[in-house]
């Protein structure tokens, strides 16, 4: 097997650029994707191995950069709402919010409490939504392909919800600046209530089929080790950071909109991983966190039921908005991590920057830490405990 | 025995043809005629074992699986087998032509090989070997052969590293197959498959080798588990690993080579199922099967010479023979097939090992324990033979 | 937010024995440009001194920003002659953010790397070198990331012209 056949790239320059480590004769070169079926979105992992045992590892990212931060710059403020649902797709709800909440914070403008409130329930359901995809894919790349069916059977009934609620149901844009879209249409939150006890039945079938599985344990346990240190030193947030042992959660600790009421109401906790499995920070644990959070999610859904109240949900907004200048960084606890929008407004009617911070992007960035020294199997495990979404990494 | 008395394909032809046709004729034609009806039941067994992974699989994922082609699906593989013979045959640019198109016929031959040695009913087989088992398992591991050389052939760093992975695996769990067997082997004292079931005839039909030694349940387990590996079945697919390799060794096949992998799969899956009746849970006898033999006599064959009073003999059909032929068929057909259901119930639930697990398991746990149930299984049948008084 | 402890932190940077920051004033009339209005924490400080003021902020146990969370660049308008940076970062132990902000000029955008000082820079800082033309000297892998290899041109300056043709693919 030649090398040179294998390196791929644009320009002669570029290609010898790009491995600048010593290459040896008998290491293998392998393309992760762009087409794969584990690498969760189109990106290429450039993997050297030595037969089975993974040497070094290059991210190659840009084939889905949708130039989402140039747009921003290019559209007015509410019609740049669109595209935000289309970086981190799985978890569109989080992402309006987000951009939502940065253009009110140059704003500084209140949000009605019912909208308050569907805003915590839409993009709580969506976090589940996305947990749920996240292990049901895992369990793929693992091998058990019968999870995911039925994750996606939750999945397609929270959906089915958000159909209701705004007509899409996977690219939503109904967080809008100042409030929603619209308000729930009759016996919403009824169905709501109901999928929340269907979802707690199902839920213990998935830790008992797949993460108390002997196999899965061992599949996951001990692989993929983030230590505390690494992980604050690469940026890492979400549920990668709280496997790692390190307890940061934005709803808690920075609480935006109305957490803070829901967190001192004691109705959610913040999963933290413990190495119960292997060693903490392995596989193992990121998917255990991300489980354990689809039960607190659905526990700060009912929270927020039960507090519901009537009153405006859409904002009163001019059709050509201006936002005062200034420069604003929010961020939200996104399925991922952190995810933070910083926009600087000059008083125009659109923003002259708009730059998304995505979680995906910076998680990415500890695989080519950890893939060395793994198994090619292991090397799999790995990235899809990450939880990456492609189009946030790219935007 | 080998083209001598009962095998049926013979007796058959003899009874049809005149007789003046020579016996240098008649046999090859029997022979022949044996291996398409041996095709034809591996094809047959493709198709059904197809179509029935995808319901189970679809059932135990929530949801239904086929459902149009027929009723519930079951033209489904039909339509599978003519997608496959119009589709574009790719052979890989930088391929080893003549090894691409080698290697799903050579792993293809070793299997159907060694289905020559599976046997229908008592008096209905392909050859009745002596060394039947022997055969099986030699000839089942020229498949690997053919996976190796596919690997290596389609030119793609993905089906080398499952070529590699299935040739370690291979070889990891021959060992444990084997010991497991000699368990049975022991208690029956034959390697012919035949032979094996008619021993297992006493006890009313329940007479079983599994019941009748405490190391073959144990043995019947470890065999299981190795059969498992052998056919690449999950959890130990490594070698078409889905998510990881893409599809392993077979990423580069398409059409109809592709379909030569999955029907050496299944029939490697049925021959795995047909070893585990066979040696462990009675082959073709059931308390079905020894009522039968109380009211038919001891081995009743469905062709009956008669000798007429001019001297010359007429074949005619025996109906009790006949019906007792077909009820062995059918027992082993249903034991073999619970053995395959077991597999698909298998691979859709639990998820797959990683490779150095797979060593791990097969070689430290595996063997030690097929080794103890040798040496227990042994000790026992010495015991029961009194100790060698 | 919670930012009664944060000046008293700004403060600490501020004394001397530190590396000398610049803390805008709010109410200062001469300061009208955009970034009087940024919301939350800041800190000016000259892009030269970045890498040894963020070492600064993770390793002091007064200031303790373990995680750096983004890296940004901003070209505020085609006739702008500074590039802005701006730096995020996260104290998990204190809770507080705190936003870095520099600026180069767009003629020799040159600034040192932050990346040995936190690994979570080398992406952030590749995409600002490939989108703004920034060249963060000392970086260990300047190689495009979101971009093709070979593209040219610095996407997110205002300046920016779309090529006609790529690879022989149209644009218009």
């Amino acid at each position: 097997m030649s090398n040179e056949a294998s390196i791929h790239g644009a320009g002669e320059h570029a290609a010898q650029r790009e491995f600048e480590l010593e290459v040896r004769a008998q290491d293998m070169e392998v393309n992760f994707g762009p087409q794969h079926p584990a690498t969760h979105g189109v990106m290429r992992v450039l993997v050297r191995s030595d037969g089975e045992v993974v040497t070094g590892a290059q991210a190659h990212l840009g084939y889905l950069h949708r130039c989402a931060e140039k747009i921003g710059e290019n559209v007015e403020w509410l019609m740049y709402l669109p595209y935000t649902d289309r970086y981190d797709y799985l978890s569109a709800m989080n992402n309006n919010l987000g951009y939502s909440m940065a253009v009110e914070s140059l704003m500084g403008i209140r949000i009605p409490r019912r909208a308050e409130l569907l805003r915590v329930i839409c993009v709580e359901l969506n976090r589940v939504g996305s947990h749920l995809i996240a292990f049901g894919t895992y369990g793929m790349d693992v091998g058990a392909m019968t999870p995911f069916f039925h994750c996606f059977r939750e999945r397609e009934w929270m959906m089915a919800l958000f159909e209701k609620i705004c007509g899409a149901r996977l690219t939503y844009s109904y967080i809008r600046i100042g409030g929603l879209f619209n308000d729930a249409p009759p016996g919403w939150l009824e169905e709501v209530a109901r999928f929340c006890d269907v979802f707690e039945e199902r839920w213990v079938e998935y830790e008992q089929l797949l993460l108390s599985s002997h196999i899965f344990i061992q599949r996951t346990a001990g692989v993929g080790v983030l230590s505390r240190e690494m992980a604050l030193a690469f940026g890492v947030t979400g549920p990668m950071l709280r496997a790692s042992g390190v307890d940061w959660d934005l709803r808690r600790d920075m609480p935006y909109s109305i957490y803070a009421e829901i967190f001192a109401a004691g109705a959610f906790k913040v999963p933290l991983g413990s190495g119960a499995k292997g060693k903490l920070g392995d596989c193992w644990d990121r998917t255990w966190v991300r489980v354990m959070e689809m039960r607190e999610s659905i526990g700060i859904v009912r929270w927020c039921l039960a507090h519901m109240v009537e009153g405006p949900v859409v904002g009163d907004l001019p059709k050509v908005l201006r936002v005062p200048a200034g420069e604003s960084y929010v961020a939200i606890e996104n399925p991922r991590g952190e995810l933070g929008h910083y926009v600087v407004s000059d008083g125009g009617r659109g923003s002259i920057r708009t730059r998304v911070r995505g979680p995906s992007f910076s998680n990415l960035a500890v695989i080519e830490e950890l893939l060395p020294g793994a198994l090619v199997g292991d090397a799999i495990a790995i990235i899809g405990s990450i939880d990456i979404v492609v189009g946030e990494t790219d935007r | 025995m080998s083209t001598g008395e009962g095998n049926a394909f013979l007796d058959l032809l003899n009874a049809v043809l005149p007789a003046s046709v020579p016996s240098w004729i008649v046999v090859p034609s029997a022979a022949v005629l044996a291996i398409a009806v041996c095709v034809a039941l591996i094809s047959v067994n493709t198709m059904f074992s197809v179509w029935l992974e995808r319901k189970v699989a679809g059932h135990i994922q929530c949801r239904y699986g086929p459902m149009y082609t027929g009723w519930h699906g079951w033209l489904q593989s039909l339509a599978d087998a003519v997608k496959l013979l119009v589709k574009e045959d790719i052979v890989p640019r930088g391929a080893d032509r003549i090894l691409f198109v080698l290697a799903p016929a050579l792993a293809l031959a070793g299997i159907l090989g060694a289905m020559a040695a599976y046997p229908f009913a008592p008096h209905v087989f392909f050859a009745d070997i002596d060394l039947g088992l022997f055969l099986i398992l030699a000839l089942s591991s020229v498949t690997t052969i053919g996976i190796v050389m596919a690997g290596w052939a389609s030119n793609s760093k993905w089906s080398l590293l499952g070529a590699m992975r299935e040739a370690a695996q291979v070889i990891a769990y021959e060992v444990p197959l084997g010991l497991a067997l000699l368990v049975p082997v022991m208690i029956g004292g034959t390697l012919n498959l035949i032979e094996a079931s008619r021993l297992q005839s006493d006890w009313f039909g329940m007479g079983w080798f599994v019941f009748k030694n405490p190391f073959a349940l144990p043995a019947l387990a470890l065999f299981f588990t190795a059969a498992l590996a052998e056919t690449k079945r999950a959890p130990f697919d490594l070698p078409e690993a889905e998510s990881e390799l893409v599809a392993g060794f077979h990423t580069e096949y398409s059409g109809i080579r592709w379909s030569f992998f999955f029907m050496e799969e299944y029939t490697g899956m049925f021959l795995m199922s047909a070893i585990a009746a066979v040696f462990f849970l009675g082959g073709f006898e059931s308390p079905l099967t020894w009522g039968l033999r109380q009211s038919l006599g001891e081995d009743p064959g469905f062709l009956n010479h008669v000798v007429r009073a001019d001297g010359s003999t007429q074949t005619l059909i025996a109906i009790g023979g006949f019906v007792f032929q077909l009820v062995c068929a059918l027992t082993l057909i249903v034991k073999t097939m619970l053995g395959v259901f077991l597999m698909m119930w298998l691979r859709w639930t639990l998820p797959r090992l990683r490779v150095d697990q797979v060593m791990t398991m097969g070689y430290k746990y595996l063997t030690p324990l097929a080794l103890l149930c040798v040496l227990g299984g042994g000790l026992w049948e010495w015991a029961r033979a009194g100790w060698g008084s | 937010m919670d930012f009664t402890g944060i000046h008293d932190r700004l403060s600490l940077i501020r004394a001397p024995g530190l590396l000398g920051a610049d803390l805008p004033r709010k109410a200062d009339p001469a300061n009208k440009s955009l970034r009087a209005r940024a919301g939350g924490p800041f800190v000016s400080v000259e892009a030269a001194l970045l890498p040894q003021f963020l070492r600064v902020c993770r390793d002091d146990p007064r200031l303790c920003f373990e995680m750096l969370v983004d890296i940004s660049a901003t070209d505020p308008s085609k006739s702008a002659t500074e590039l802005w940076v701006n730096v995020s970062l996260l104290s998990v132990s204190a809770r507080q953010r705190l936003q870095i902000k520099s600026s180069v000029p767009k003629q020799a955008p040159r600034l040192p790397t932050c990346s040995g000082v936190y690994p979570a820079a080398n992406w952030h800082e590749r995409e600002c070198a490939e989108m703004f033309g920034l060249v963060f000297e000392g970086h260990p892998d300047p190689r495009h990331i979101l971009l093709p290899e070979d593209w040219i041109g610095h996407p997110l300056r205002k300046d920016y012209e779309y090529p006609k043709t790529y690879h022989g693919i149209s644009c218009e």
